[in-house]
């Protein structure tokens, strides 16, 4: 019988996932492409809170901005520098990884309200900010433009399955690393300084500099999450990240449970599924415009309550705490 | 000279609005450690009732009161059928730090879509008591209306009248005791509950009442109070959370650092301005302005 290590059998599942999503991306139509793409982006973006609450016990309203971080660093490096969307996307990653880590040293000796009362300021003054320079294009924004598709992938291969393959490889190179990171020694450390901060310190962890790590690693995935938000939308702009984007990672992140990154892909589809939900019932039942534009909303916070009510620990935890009570 | 003038006057009113906004993010907080990103919906939900109740009526002051006696029943309802029963099942783990943060995020959302569904997303007006013209000083109008006047008194009155309610009356001692040491307050025979679901409805109070003077000058719309909401927290964040004086300071300095920095260096510094605040402050002080380390709880 073969036996595989833990990480093997990880970097085996994330191939599969590859080779699955490779497939299905042959048999979907162009609309479920652009849907799976957003999926997968949201995935990521909600695998980034979680890596930061529920690994390291660290709160952020503000991964909107950092998310804008990403996308604008990613548009000029297309724009100004004229290089390779791929490497773009990377340097979106890595430019917020940088912000991050600014923000970290700032940050990461404050807890709980004093956290979330700066992420938020964060996620509200960022965006405005873009005004303030003109290469960042003001309220119009920039273009973000990945190009065509590659001649040699035929005729047929259209924008939106490059896309869906674009945003799938991305995801899915980021939670393989990411992976990786939480089950090393360093997820250990986080996992300890999230459940007692003062035994950790104790034990001779650096719990300031391993929370810095962890909110910058964070704000990387973040960054590239954001990249590839405005890769789908075409451009990037101050609108694109409003502080309800923070506030839907967040619902993404309850509704997955923020113990585990396992269930990502679930967040990620709840939040694209929540207002075509909502249009459909809409056009079933008809209404006024006031609960037409209203009823999305109204979905993702009544299921946000749901959640933290009955399932506070994850749909995981839950399935769990059924079986082990009968 | 008058530009300094309408500066620090333009500073007093939006500071007076963040206080009591701030002040009612404080009060929540200190009697029960959550921070109520409710207050928004809460707030502008109250606005729209007392907005009814001034058209029916046809007199503002009819409807201020009506949007405070709405606000507060609204924050004693929120706690005591809303936030005590999630709080009795979450225990410990990770969720337990952002459990009050997106239950009250939740119902943020909740609050503003059935807003929508009941008035819609079109933006309505409430007009002034007083004149919104500004007065006129050396022969020139300047921003500052004596509605603006009123917003400042009101706040200053409505402060006052909490400080009085705090220092010197039982329910303020029982409040300030089941907020500083809730075990302790319990034994010594103070309904800790019924102070927490009071410390609720007063912060709701407040909410209605910012509202009832914010909106007079902006639009009343569903998401009328978000970025209020989110300076009041800047605000309480600045003052450090456990003080009403805290609240109050933060709100000013807040109020004074906007319209300095947007009347004197550029408009666009609004937002900005606010995280700079907030990061300077945090910096130097980690736990706020106005707070020893010793009354700081997690």
């Amino acid at each position: 019988m073969l036996t595989l290590t833990p990480s093997k059998k990880r970097t085996l599942f994330f191939v599969a996932m590859g080779w699955a999503l490779l497939l299905i991306g042959d048999r979907i139509g162009e609309l479920r492409q652009y849907q799976g793409s957003f999926v997968a982006m949201y995935a990521l973006a909600i695998g980034s809170i979680i890596l930061l609450t529920g690994y390291s016990g660290q709160l952020s309203l503000g991964h909107s901005a950092l998310m804008a971080v990403g996308a604008y660093a990613g548009a000029l490096s297309i724009n100004n520098l004229h290089l390779h969307p791929v490497i773009a996307l990377v340097i979106a990653t890595f430019v917020a990884g940088l912000f991050g880590l600014l923000l970290g040293f700032g940050v990461a000796r404050l807890s709980g309200p004093y956290l979330a009362g700066t992420t938020l300021a964060l996620a509200v003054s960022l965006p405005t900010l873009a005004n303030q320079f003109p290469i960042l294009g003001g309220e119009q924004g920039v273009v973000f433009d990945v190009g065509l598709p590659p001649a040699r992938f035929g005729e047929n291969f259209s924008q939106y399955k490059w896309f869906f393959w674009i945003s799938c490889l991305a995801v899915l190179v980021m939670l393989w690393l990411i992976s990786n990171v939480v089950s090393s020694r360093y997820g250990r450390t986080f996992r300890a300084i999230r459940d007692n901060e003062t035994a950790a310190a104790l034990s001779g962890l650096n719990t300031g500099r391993l929370k810095v790590l962890a909110f910058s690693i964070s704000s990387g995935m973040a960054g590239l999450a954001g990249g590839l938000l405005v890769m789908l939308i075409s451009g990037v702009s101050p609108s694109a990240f409003p502080l309800s984007l923070s506030f839907s990672l967040l619902t993404g992140a309850v509704v997955t449970g923020v113990y585990s990154l396992k269930g990502v892909m679930l967040g990620g589809l709840v939040l694209v599924a929540i207002p075509e939900i909502a249009d459909s019932l809409v056009t079933r039942i008809g209404g006024s415009e006031g609960f037409t534009a209203t009823l999305p909303g109204f979905l993702v916070s009544a299921l946000l309550i749901l959640a933290v009510i009955f399932a506070p620990n994850g749909p995981g935890k839950l399935l769990h705490s059924f079986k082990k009570h009968g | 000279m008058i530009k300094l003038i309408t500066t620090i006057l333009t500073a007093l009113t939006t500071g007076a609005i963040y206080a009591l906004m701030s002040t009612a993010l404080v009060l929540v907080w200190r009697s029960t450690r959550i921070i109520n990103f409710a207050q928004a919906g809460q707030a502008v939900l109250s606005t729209y009732v007392g907005y009814e109740i001034t058209v029916r009526s046809g007199s503002f002051w009819v409807g201020v009161l009506a949007a405070m006696i709405f606000g507060a029943l609204l924050g004693a309802v929120i706690d005591r059928f809303f936030m005590r029963p999630i709080f009795k099942r979450i225990k410990s783990g990770p969720i337990l730090m952002i459990a009050p943060v997106v239950a009250t995020l939740g119902l943020l959302g909740i609050i503003q879509s059935i807003i929508g569904f009941k008035w819609g997303l079109t933006y309505q007006s409430l007009a002034a008591p007083v004149s919104t013209d500004g007065y006129n000083l050396f022969n020139r109008v300047i921003a500052f209306s004596p509605f603006n006047l009123l917003v400042v008194v009101f706040a200053t009155v409505s402060m006052l009248l909490l400080t009085l309610l705090f220092q010197k009356t039982n329910i303020g001692l029982a409040l300030r005791a089941s907020a500083h040491s809730p075990e302790i307050a319990r034994l010594s025979g103070i309904k800790v509950d019924l102070t927490r679901t009071l410390g609720w409805a007063l912060a709701g109070a407040a909410g209605g009442l910012a509202g009832m003077l914010y909106i007079p000058s902006s639009y009343l719309y569903p998401n009328a109070m978000d970025v209020l909401l989110v300076f009041g927290f800047v605000a309480a964040v600045i003052g450090g959370l456990e003080s009403l004086f805290g609240a109050v300071a933060g709100a000013m300095i807040l109020g004074f650092a906007i319209s300095f920095s947007t009347s004197y260096i550029s408009e666009k510094l609004f937002f900005p301005m606010a995280f700079i605040l907030l990061i300077v402050v945090l910096l130097i002080k980690p736990a706020g302005i106005f707070s020893s380390k010793k009354s700081r709880r997690d």
